[in-house]
């Protein structure tokens, strides 16, 4: 089991690498943009990796309503993980991309607030999880969680959109990329999706372990254990 | 049907009555919402050229801390004494339990806002209109919605006081775009206030569904 994923691992990093080759070897460089638009490859795939996983967490939380399924509730907790590390990558490197094209580091755009409310959302569903005792009961109400964080950030970006915008729309569809580019773009969203899979096939094996392991060992693990002292 | 609406409004009338009785919450969150104005007021360094632009914001910010207070205690009293798990073993459905304290909850809320609204007015010397006050009711029914809800959640789970907000406030995110829209033309600056509150109707209507829909999950245990 472990020798499968230290390959799948393997595999997943030579990916990364053979995309960032791509990016700074073969993609041209942005005429107007220069060297900063090499960001856009990794930002718009980390952004769409972490939709996927959302909606992996979305699926898993309505199977588990639906049929108090454990895998179910395990399959949400890996992805909405890797969703918010993923997340935090789109942030942090759409702040680096918005400074020198933008000017600034944040504006509060529909599609920039929609992300951080996303952030928010899911690190809040994190932390339901590891505050609350382990049970069928907190894996039914991070499902709960789970839904409405899902139906909540279209209805953000919605919302705002109708009022600011500044983010660029889709390039991809819009045909707008030469095709060094677009060629770029797909490899590092392909590698990107299969870096995000098997970050949430790890985390579902250490969620299968620690549900299998005895109740004491699992809240030592987590951390959630509290100190004898304090207890009293 | 009617069955449930009876139990609803019977659930509602047992929380207001035990309110009326302790005359607990409404003062606090009363004094609360004042006290956030003053502490605006140095904040912001409020006058008469800047109030108009700022009270929206605050207006916002003391309601949304307010009922985060009022939902949260709307179980702490049944998780005090163990009576959520009582009225749960009635055959009442769950739903209708749930809507019953989201409805009391919300009158709660709307009490605290007949002090808000005006001390705002008053002290800020904004305009106090219809127009303001039906964006900020239509905002509490699906905030009171939500928040009932993640109330009745982490109730069961311990550092609650953490999590209400944590996991309340970014789905209220959509009431404060809209309302805060709404209230800002109310107030007097640029905008469409109809198409702020006609965004404020369907939040409403879909978080109220969502919610009776997800409430079964929550309290049915």
């Amino acid at each position: 089991m472990t020798k499968t994923y230290e390959r799948l691992t393997a595999v997943a990093v030579l990916l990364m690498l053979l995309a960032a080759g791509m990016i700074f070897l073969y993609a041209p460089e942005d005429y107007l943009q220069k060297e900063p638009q090499r960001i856009f490859y990794l930002h718009v795939s980390a952004a769409i990796a972490a939709f996927a996983c959302f909606l992996a967490v979305l699926v898993g939380s309505v199977i588990y309503l639906r049929t108090e399924n454990a895998r179910a509730d395990r399959l949400a907790r890996a992805a909405a993980l890797v969703g918010v590390v993923l997340t935090t990558v789109t942030l942090v490197m759409g702040m680096l991309y918005a400074k020198p094209i933008w000017g600034t580091f944040w504006t509060w755009d529909a599609r920039l607030t929609s992300t951080l409310v996303l952030w928010i959302i899911y690190a809040g569903y994190l932390l339901l999880r590891r505050l609350a005792e382990p049970g069928p009961q907190v894996a039914r109400y991070a499902a709960v969680a789970g839904i409405f964080g899902f139906v909540d950030v279209p209805i953000v970006y919605f919302s705002v959109t109708w009022w600011r915008t500044v983010h660029p729309g889709p390039v991809i569809v819009s045909n707008a990329l030469p095709p060094e580019m677009l060629i770029t773009f797909l490899v590092t969203m392909a590698c990107t999706l299969f870096l995000a899979a098997v970050m949430v096939g790890i985390r579902y094996r250490i969620e299968t372990l620690l549900d299998e392991a005895p109740s004491g060992a699992e809240a030592t693990i987590r951390g959630t254990q509290r100190e004898p002292e304090l207890a009293r | 049907m009617t069955r449930s609406v009876e139990v609803a409004f019977a659930v509602a009338r047992k929380d207001l009555t035990s309110e009326w009785r302790t005359r607990e919450l409404v003062p606090a969150l009363g004094q609360f919402v004042v006290l956030a104005l003053v502490i605006a007021n140095f904040g912001f360094q409020i006058d008469s050229q800047n109030a108009a632009t700022i009270a929206p914001g605050v207006l916002w910010l003391a309601l949304v801390f307010a009922g985060l207070v009022a939902f949260g205690r709307a179980f702490a009293a049944e998780r005090e004494q163990a009576s959520l798990e009582a009225m749960l073993l009635t055959p009442a459905s769950p739903v209708a339990i749930f809507a019953g304290k989201a409805l009391a909850a919300a009158l709660l809320l709307i009490a605290c806002e007949v002090v808000l609204l005006p001390a705002l007015a008053l002290l800020f010397g904004t305009p106090l209109n219809v127009a303001l006050v039906a964006a900020v009711l239509l905002a509490t029914v699906g905030m009171a919605a939500l928040g009932c809800l993640f109330a009745a959640m982490v109730a069961r789970v311990r550092a609650r006081e953490v999590l209400l907000p944590l996991l309340t406030l970014p789905l209220w995110i959509p009431f404060i775009i809209a309302g805060g829209q709404a209230v800002q033309v109310a107030m007097g600056a640029s905008g469409s206030y109809n198409q702020a509150v006609a965004l404020l109707i369907d939040f409403d209507i879909l978080f109220v569904v969502l919610t009776s829909l997800a409430a079964r999950f929550v309290l049915d245990d």
